[in-house]
C-alpha cells in the first residue's frame, strides 16, 4: 500500500515538477518567453549601445514628436542608447533616404519608409534584410500580431522581412450620425428612393445620399459630402475604387496596363459627377481643407485617415502640437464605417527599417524592434499628438484606448474591419512613377477631360514605364504583389 | 619714362588679377566636379535600380530628343519668361520713376515694397494657393464683391486660369527686384543733364529716352539677364500652385528636372538634360550679349 | 496752373499711386502674416476672415520654446557671412572687371554661366563633392555654396554700377596720387553705394530662401529656416500657424535692414545732384 501511494505521490510530484522547472527556469534565464520583446530589446540595447546615438529619419511635422519627446527619451532612459531625430518632410523623404545611400555616407541608422517603396529601395540594396535580427532577439511571435493587412503585406519583399509596418494608415469612412439619424430627412430619403438611409455599401448610394443631403440641407449649408480632391490623395482613392469596383491594373500575362478598362471609366466618371454635390472648390481640398469643412459640421459624410476620427471626437483637443486642427463642432456626431466596397485603401502608412549602410545596424535594429513591440506600439498609438495609427490587433481592443472617447469603441471595431479587408497600394518598381501617371490623369479630370482619353493616355504612359524598366522584371514583381492578400478584393 | 609705364602696367596687372583671383577660385572649388560629374554621368545610364557605370554612348541624348514632355516644359518656361519680364520690368521701371522724387513717407513705402521679395518663395507660393482658393481665399470674395455675385474660379484647377494665376504671383514677388535695382540706378543718372533737359522744354518721354535709358541702361541690363535666368529656374510657386497640373500643362524644366531626377533618380537622363539646358542657355544668352554689346 | 500747385498736385498724386501700389504689393503679405495670430478655424473659416479676432502671440512663443525660431539664427548666420563674403570679393572682382577689362569677354561670361547651371542638376554632385570634404551639416558648408552661388550676380550686377560711374573722378585720383586700391576704396566704392546696397540685399535674399542645397546638404546640425518652414507642410497636417509665424520671424530681420539701410539709397538719389 505504502509503495502505491508512493508511487502515485511520486507521479504527481513528477507532474508538478516540470512546470515549476519550467517556471523557476524562465525566472532565471530572464530571456525566455515570458520576457516581452520590448525587454528584450532594450536588454541586449543595453549592452552595445550604451553612449552611442543612432540616427532615425523621420517623417517631419506631427510624426517626429513620437520620437522626439515620447520614444526617443525614454529609450535613451531604459538603455543609454541615444537618439538622434533627422526630420524630413514627406516629400523628400525617399530623396534623402537614396542619397545618402547612394553617396554611401553611412549617415543613417533606422528608417521610417512608407510600404510602397520597399521594392524600389530594396532593389537598389538601401534596405538591410531583417531575418537573422528577427530570430535573434526572437521577435517573430509578436510580428504575428500585427493586423493581418499590415503584416501579411507591408512587411516583406520577395518573401523577406525588411520593414515593421507601424502605421495603421487605413481610409475610414466618416459619416455624420446625427443626420442619418434625423427622422424629417429618413423619410424623405426612404420616399424617394426605396431604401433607408444608412452608410452606403455602394458608390451608387454614395451619390443618391451625397446629392440629396446637400440639397434637404441647402438652408444649413451643409454639404451630402466632401473629400480631400487633390491629385496625390485622389490618386489613393482612385485605387480603391478601381479595384473594388472590379477593376485589374494589368493583364497579369502580358503586362499590359488595363488602368482604361470600363470600370476605370467608370470610376473617374462617377467621381468627376460627384462633385457636383459637393463644396465648390473641392477639386482643390487637401487634408486640411476637408478636415476644416467636416469638423466645421458643412459635410455629411468624407472618407480619410483615422486621424479625422480622432480629431473629430475632440480628442485632446487643447494638445499644444494639435493647434492646428480646427475646434471640433460634431463631437459625438460622427460615425465611423468602411467605405463603400468595403475594402478601404491602406494609404501610404509606414514601416521601420535599418538602413543598409548604417554602421551600427544592431543597435538600429533593437530600437525599431522595441518601437514596434505590443507593449511601446500600444503606448505610442495613444499618444494625444501622435499620427501613429492602431495596427496590431491588441491596439484594437485596448480598454484605455476604448475609453478615450464614447464612440472610441466604434471607431476602433470600424478600424479593426479595415484592417482584415484593406487594400494595398500598388507596389512596383518605380511605383512613383506609376503614380505620377494617375496623379496628373487626375488633375487633367478636375480640368475638364474626358475620362476615356485620361486613362486611355495613364494606360499609354504605364506601359511605356514598364518596357524602361524591363518588362519580365516588372511583370515578376508585379504578380509578387498580385498574390498578395491585400492586393485585390476576394 | 617707358620703364616706369611698364612697371606701372605690371602692377596693374597684378593688381587686377588679384581682384578677380579669390572669385574664380571660389567658383572653380563648387563648379568644376559638379559639371565633370554631369558630363560623364550623362553618357552613363545610372537610375534608381541601376548603378551600372559602363560608357552608353549617346543613348541619354537620344532619348531626351525624343523626349516631348521636355519640350514642353521648355516652352512653359518660355512662356513664363517672355511675359512675366517684360511686365516685371515695366512695372518696376514705372515704381522706380514714382519714387525717384521725393514723396512725403518714401523711405517706408520703399521698405514696405520690398516685402514681397522676402518672402520665402515656397511660402509665397502657399498663401497665394490659400488666397486663390475658392472657399477659404480673399480673392474669390474681392471678385464676388466687383461681380455682384459670388464667384466660383478655380483659379488653380481650370486650364484657362493657371497661367494668369501664376504669373499674378510670379509679378507679385519679383517686380520689387526690378524696382528696387532700377531704383539704385536711376540715382545714377545725371541731374543736371535731367534739370538742362526740362529747361529746353523737352518732352518726359525724349528726356527718358535719351539721357535716363542709357544711363540706366548698364544695369537694367544685368537686370534682365538675371531675372531672365532665375525665371528660366521657376520652381516654387508653380510647384505650390500646380504642381505642373493639369496634367503637365504648367511644368517648367526645373519640374520636369526635379520629379525625373530629385524623385526618381534618372540621375543620368536628368545630367544629359541639365547639359543641354547649359548648352542652350549659354549660346542664347551669349548671343544676346554680343549683339547688345554688354560685354565691352 | 501756378508753378507750386502744380508741384504739390504732382506729389499728392505720387503719394496717392504710391499708396494704391503698396496696399495691392502688401495686401498677400498682409494675409499670410495675419494667419500667425488666426486660430485654426479662422484660418479655414467660409467665408474668409480678414482680421483674427484677437491678437495672441501664442505660436510665436510656441517658436521660440521649441527651438523652430533658432533656425532663423541659423540662417541669418550663413546668408550673412555667405553675403558679406560674396560682395566683398565679388565687387573686387566687378571693379577689375569694368575698369581694366580683365579677361575679357570670356572671363565675364565663364562667370554668368555658372547661374544657367540648373540647381537640382548639381545637387547630388556637391553633396558627393561635400561628403569628400566632411562639409555636410555645417555651417561653413552652405556659406561657401551661398558665396559661389551669389558671386555671378554680384560681379555682374557691380560691373555695371561701376560702369555707370564717371572714369573722370578715378583718373583726377590717380593723378593726385592715390593707388589704385586706394582709388577704388575711397572714391569708387562709396559713389556705388547705392547700388551695393540694392545688390547686397538680393545677394542676401538668394542665400535667405535658398532650399534645395540646404535641405540636401544638412542633415540636423544645421536647420536654415526655409528648411523649416517646409516642416511644417505635411501630408496629414498643415501648421499654418507657424508658417505663417516663421514668415513674419524670416522676413523680419531683413526687412529692418532695408529699413535701416535704405536711407543710403535715398542719399544716393540725392548724390547724383552732387555729382551734377
Amino acid at each position: 500500500m505504502v509503495q502505491a501511494s508512493h508511487g502515485r505521490m511520486a507521479a504527481a510530484f513528477r507532474r508538478a515538477l516540470l512546470p515549476a522547472l519550467a517556471i523557476v527556469s524562465m525566472a532565471f534565464s530572464g530571456t525566455a518567453l515570458a520576457q516581452s520583446a520590448a525587454q528584450r530589446a532594450a536588454d541586449a540595447a543595453k549592452k552595445i549601445c550604451a553612449g552611442k546615438t543612432i540616427t532615425i529619419v523621420w517623417e517631419a511635422g506631427l510624426q517626429s514628436l513620437d520620437p522626439l519627446n515620447f520614444s526617443g527619451p525614454k529609450w535613451e532612459q531604459l538603455t543609454g542608447c541615444k537618439v538622434k531625430v533627422v526630420e524630413v518632410p514627406t516629400a523628400e523623404m525617399f530623396t534623402k533616404i537614396m542619397q545618402e545611400y547612394r553617396a554611401g555616407t553611412g549617415a543613417y541608422d533606422a528608417l521610417n519608409v512608407i510600404p510602397a517603396w520597399m521594392p524600389d529601395l530594396v532593389q537598389a540594396g538601401a534596405l538591410e534584410n531583417l531575418e537573422s535580427y528577427v530570430d535573434k532577439y526572437g521577435y517573430r511571435a509578436e510580428l504575428k500580431t500585427i493586423a493581418p493587412t499590415y503584416r501579411d503585406n507591408q512587411m516583406t519583399v520577395n518573401g523577406k522581412i525588411y520593414g515593421f509596418p507601424d502605421d495603421g494608415d487605413v481610409f475610414l469612412f466618416y459619416y455624420r450620425k446625427d443626420l442619418f439619424a434625423r427622422p424629417d430627412l429618413q423619410k424623405a430619403f426612404k420616399a424617394k428612393f426605396n431604401y433607408d438611409l444608412a452608410p452606403p455599401k455602394t458608390w451608387k448610394q454614395f451619390d443618391d445620399i451625397g446629392s440629396f443631403l446637400t440639397e434637404a440641407l441647402k438652408a444649413e449649408g451643409i454639404y451630402g459630402g466632401s473629400f480631400f480632391r487633390e491629385p496625390p490623395y485622389t490618386m489613393f482613392m482612385f485605387q480603391e475604387r478601381f479595384r473594388v469596383e472590379g477593376g485589374k491594373f494589368f493583364d497579369a500575362g502580358t503586362m499590359k496596363a488595363t488602368v482604361n478598362s470600363a470600370v476605370g471609366v467608370k470610376v473617374l466618371t462617377e467621381m468627376r459627377n460627384e462633385n457636383r454635390f459637393m463644396p465648390p472648390g473641392v477639386e482643390k481640398f487637401g487634408f486640411v481643407e476637408n478636415l476644416a469643412v467636416f469638423l466645421d459640421g458643412k459635410s455629411a459624410m468624407t472618407i480619410s485617415w483615422p486621424p479625422y476620427g480622432r480629431f473629430a471626437a475632440g480628442y485632446l483637443s487643447e494638445e499644444k502640437a494639435l493647434a492646428w486642427v480646427p475646434k471640433s463642432k460634431i463631437a459625438g456626431k460622427v460615425g465611423y464605417a468602411l467605405p463603400p466596397g468595403g475594402h478601404p485603401e491602406l494609404a501610404a502608412g509606414f514601416a521601420l527599417s535599418v538602413a543598409s549602410t548604417s554602421k551600427q545596424k544592431e543597435a538600429a535594429y533593437l530600437f525599431i524592434q522595441w518601437l514596434n513591440s505590443e507593449e511601446i506600439s500600444l503606448q505610442r498609438v495613444q499618444l494625444p499628438y501622435a499620427l501613429r495609427d492602431p495596427f496590431r490587433d491588441s491596439h484594437y481592443t485596448d480598454k484605455d484606448y476604448m475609453a478615450k472617447w464614447p464612440d472610441a469603441k466604434e471607431y476602433l471595431a470600424a478600424l479593426g474591419e479595415g484592417a482584415k479587408t484593406g487594400l494595398l497600394d500598388l507596389s512596383l518598381i518605380q511605383t512613383d512613377k506609376y503614380e505620377e501617371a494617375i496623379r496628373q490623369g487626375i488633375s487633367k479630370l478636375w480640368a475638364g477631360e474626358d475620362p476615356k482619353k485620361i486613362l486611355d493616355e495613364v494606360a499609354k504612359q504605364w506601359d511605356e514605364i514598364t518596357q524602361r524598366v524591363g518588362l519580365d522584371k516588372q511583370k515578376a514583381v508585379y504578380n509578387a504583389w498580385a498574390a498578395k492578400g491585400g492586393a485585390y478584393p476576394k | 619714362m617707358p620703364v616706369l609705364r611698364k612697371g606701372r602696367r605690371d602692377r596693374d596687372r597684378a593688381f587686377r588679377l588679384a581682384l578677380v583671383a579669390p572669385s574664380i577660385a571660389v567658383l572653380l572649388l563648387v563648379g568644376v566636379f559638379p559639371l565633370v560629374y554631369l558630363i560623364v554621368v550623362s553618357f552613363q545610364n545610372l537610375t534608381m535600380s541601376d548603378t551600372d557605370t559602363s560608357f552608353q554612348g549617346l543613348l541619354n541624348y537620344r532619348l531626351l530628343l525624343a523626349d516631348a514632355r521636355l519640350w514642353q516644359s521648355l516652352l512653359h518656361t518660355l512662356v513664363f519668361i517672355a511675359v512675366a519680364l517684360p511686365i516685371e520690368l515695366v512695372l518696376g521701371l514705372a515704381m522706380a520713376q514714382l519714387f525717384i522724387e521725393r514723396i512725403p513717407g518714401r523711405a517706408v513705402f520703399v521698405a514696405l515694397l520690398v516685402l514681397p521679395v522676402l518672402v520665402s518663395p515656397i511660402v509665397a507660393g502657399a498663401t497665394w494657393s490659400l488666397m486663390f482658393d475658392n472657399r477659404f481665399g480673399p480673392i474669390n470674395q474681392i471678385l464676388g464683391w466687383f461681380a455682384g455675385h459670388p464667384v466660383s474660379l478655380l483659379w488653380t484647377i481650370k486650364p484657362e486660369l493657371v497661367y494668369p494665376a501664376i504669373l499674378v504671383a510670379e509679378v507679385w514677388q519679383w517686380t520689387p527686384f526690378m524696382f528696387l535695382l532700377l531704383l539704385a540706378a536711376l540715382a545714377a543718372v545725371d541731374r543736371s543733364q535731367l534739370e538742362a533737359a526740362a529747361i529746353d522744354g523737352a518732352s518726359w518721354w525724349r528726356t527718358f529716352r535719351q539721357i535716363v535709358l542709357p544711363a540706366i541702361w548698364p544695369v537694367m541690363a544685368v537686370a534682365i539677364l538675371i531675372r531672365a535666368l532665375d525665371l528660366f529656374r521657376l520652381f516654387d510657386v508653380v510647384w505650390a500652385l500646380t504642381k505642373g497640373g493639369p496634367g503637365t500643362m504648367t511644368e517648367t524644366v526645373s519640374m520636369f528636372a526635379y520629379v525625373r531626377g530629385f524623385q526618381q533618380f534618372e540621375t543620368s537622363y536628368v545630367a544629359a538634360v541639365s547639359l543641354l539646358i547649359i548648352v542652350l542657355l549659354s549660346t542664347i544668352v551669349l548671343w544676346t550679349l554680343k549683339r547688345v554689346e554688354l560685354a565691352r | 496752373m501756378k508753378r507750386s500747385v502744380r508741384r504739390k498736385l504732382m506729389v499728392a498724386l505720387r503719394t496717392a499711386a504710391a499708396l494704391l501700389l503698396t496696399i495691392l504689393f502688401l495686401f498677400p503679405i498682409y494675409w499670410l502674416f495675419m494667419i500667425s495670430f488666426k486660430t485654426a478655424e479662422e484660418i479655414f473659416a467660409f467665408p474668409p476672415k480678414w482680421w483674427p479676432s484677437r491678437i495672441g502671440f501664442d505660436t510665436y512663443a510656441v517658436l521660440f520654446k521649441d527651438g523652430d525660431a533658432a533656425t532663423v539664427a541659423n540662417s541669418l548666420v550663413i546668408a550673412g557671412a555667405s553675403t558679406l563674403i560674396a560682395m566683398f570679393l565679388g565687387t573686387l572682382a566687378a571693379y577689375s572687371l569694368a575698369r581694366y577689362r580683365t579677361g575679357g569677354e570670356h572671363l565675364a561670361n565663364w562667370i554668368i554661366s555658372q547661374r544657367m547651371v540648373p540647381p537640382i542638376a548639381v545637387v547630388f554632385p556637391i553633396f558627393l563633392l561635400y561628403v569628400f570634404f566632411g562639409w555636410v551639416d555645417t555651417h561653413v558648408g552652405l556659406i561657401l555654396l551661398y558665396t559661389a552661388f551669389n558671386l555671378p550676380y554680384v560681379i555682374w550686377m557691380m560691373r555695371g554700377y561701376i560702369l555707370d560711374i564717371p572714369r573722370a573722378l578715378e583718373e583726377a585720383a590717380l593723378v593726385d596720387g592715390l593707388t589704385p586700391w586706394q582709388v577704388l576704396w575711397q572714391v569708387v566704392l562709396p559713389m556705388s553705394r547705392a547700388g551695393l546696397f540694392a545688390t547686397a540685399i538680393f545677394t542676401f535674399v538668394f542665400a535667405w530662401n535658398e532650399f534645395i542645397f540646404a535641405l540636401v546638404l544638412t542633415r540636423t546640425e544645421v536647420t536654415t529656416y526655409t528648411v523649416q518652414v517646409t516642416h511644417y507642410f505635411g501630408g496629414q497636417s498643415n501648421f499654418w500657424a507657424k508658417i505663417s509665424a516663421m514668415s513674419v520671424l524670416g522676413t523680419l530681420p531683413i526687412f529692418i535692414v532695408v529699413g535701416f539701410m535704405q536711407k543710403y539709397l535715398v542719399r544716393g538719389i540725392s548724390m547724383g545732384a552732387v555729382k551734377g
